[in-house]
């Protein structure tokens, strides 16, 4: 069970598949001027990891080496082709915003890096964890780009056509940040941030062990 | 009809750039733009995968999804598996005919089948929806030939002018915070800023 915290925990902080792995970019940075879409897509790009990894994991001893990716693309793109008609059939409006990001699920080289880098050699309750927390990192992520964005650009946050946060009238946001140089800039800022962060996390880590070191030879 | 296709060309390569405006295939734009020369043989092989890729996704979509009415449910899997299937052709026929082209952009082969832009060239391709333009939205084959060489050709720009920009910024004198990937993400995002002025180029 620790394990499984392990593994889920390290998705989102230390192996965030956006900052530090600088996987899944394309679609991350595409679909974040809006912060309704970006939800969204964080949530279908939840769906299908979960959905690959566990297919994956359950069927790993049954497929054969050689053909390994080709199996993988299968797998995933049949949950995106759900994502895909579920989407266009229940939110069209999210739909028309996402566009061909939705098809583009199949080769975000997160779906496809944790199916052949963790699913391919782990089990299915592994897998399930290692698949909610690349998801979910991804999913705070890019709900945070999208929302700082929408925010500043815009002066106002929706969410399903209700207004959660709106500054006053007077408020004219700079257009550049709803613009796609703003997409890659503020990204830049928040790689930063998490890197600092990082930073502190592993030399607490290491003063931890340096102290429980210290009190186990005394 | 001519002009038509300059147009179509100019739009796909500059006005929507791939890389700089709509964010597809950002993870090889990051990953692969250390070094010049691995820059220009990624954007020649894309070049040469993406047109070969689209014209057999085109015909693939109009002369058998189609007909058979199941191109709005199966053109995910089936693209997917017909690039993925061509890739390894080529690198089999190229390794075989070509040994001096293949060893110019051999290892980048394998990884195409996971570059996004040739799957979205071949889903634009045959559903120009997607793309924002003053254009008829149902391509023909040589539209869609164009198109894809538009796309490639605005590829292999973006990244190498990116490339060049990464290599001086590596002697650059840079606030000790941003060092490394977030001052690339900064410089891409005032590359980009470039393109928004190509936006208005010729009212399209």
């Amino acid at each position: 069970m620790k394990k499984w915290t392990e593994v889920f925990l390290d998705g989102i902080s230390l192996e965030n598949p956006l900052t530090v792995l600088l996987i899944g970019l394309c679609s991350a940075l595409a679909v974040s001027s809006k912060f309704e879409g970006s939800f969204f897509m964080g949530i279908a790009v939840i769906f299908v990891t979960l959905m690959s990894n566990v297919i994956i994991s359950a069927i790993r001893n049954f497929i054969p080496h050689e053909v390994r990716i080709p199996i993988f693309i299968v797998v995933i793109a049949s949950f995106v082709t759900i994502v895909d008609l579920t989407m266009k059939a229940f939110l069209p409006d999210v739909y028309g915003f996402l566009g061909v990001w939705i098809p583009l699920i199949v080769v975000n080289c997160m779906v496809l890096g944790r199916a052949e880098a963790f699913a391919y050699h782990n089990g299915v309750w592994l897998s399930i964890a290692d698949a909610l927390g690349m998801g979910v990192g991804y999913t705070v992520v890019i709900v945070l780009l999208a929302a700082t964005r929408e925010l500043i650009g815009s002066g106002k946050l929706e969410f399903l056509g209700a207004t959660l946060i709106a500054f006053p009238e007077w408020y004219r946001g700079p257009n550049i940040v709803l613009l796609f140089p703003g997409a890659f800039i503020l990204f830049g800022f928040i790689i930063a941030g998490t890197y600092a962060i990082n930073r502190r996390l592993r030399a607490r880590a290491a003063t931890a062990a340096v102290r429980t070191e210290r009190g186990a030879s005394l | 009809m001519p002009m038509q296709f300059a147009l179509l060309f100019v739009g796909a390569a500059l006005i929507n750039n791939i890389l700089l405006t709509r964010f597809i295939a950002l993870c090889s734009f990051f990953g692969i733009s250390n070094s010049m020369e691995t820059a220009v043989g990624m954007s020649l092989a894309v070049l040469f995968v993406m047109t070969i890729a689209s014209s057999a996704t085109w015909v693939f979509y109009y002369w058998i999804l189609e007909p058979l009415g199941v191109g709005e449910f199966l053109y995910i899997p089936a693209f997917i598996l017909v690039i993925a299937g061509l890739v390894q052709f080529v690198e089999m026929y190229l390794r075989k005919y070509s040994p001096g082209l293949y060893h110019a952009m051999g290892i980048f082969l394998p990884l195409i089948t996971t570059n996004c832009a040739v799957l979205a060239a071949a889903t634009e391709a045959v559903k120009p929806g997607f793309f924002k333009m003053n254009m008829p939205y149902s391509f023909g084959f040589g539209e869609a030939i164009v198109y894809t060489l538009g796309v490639a050709a605005g590829y292999g720009f973006a990244l190498i002018a990116f490339t060049a920009l990464r290599e001086r910024l590596d002697i650059a004198p840079v606030p000790s915070w941003l060092e490394g990937t977030p001052m690339s993400f900064i410089t891409a995002g005032l590359l980009s800023l470039g393109y928004i002025g190509l936006g208005s180029l010729f009212g399209l």
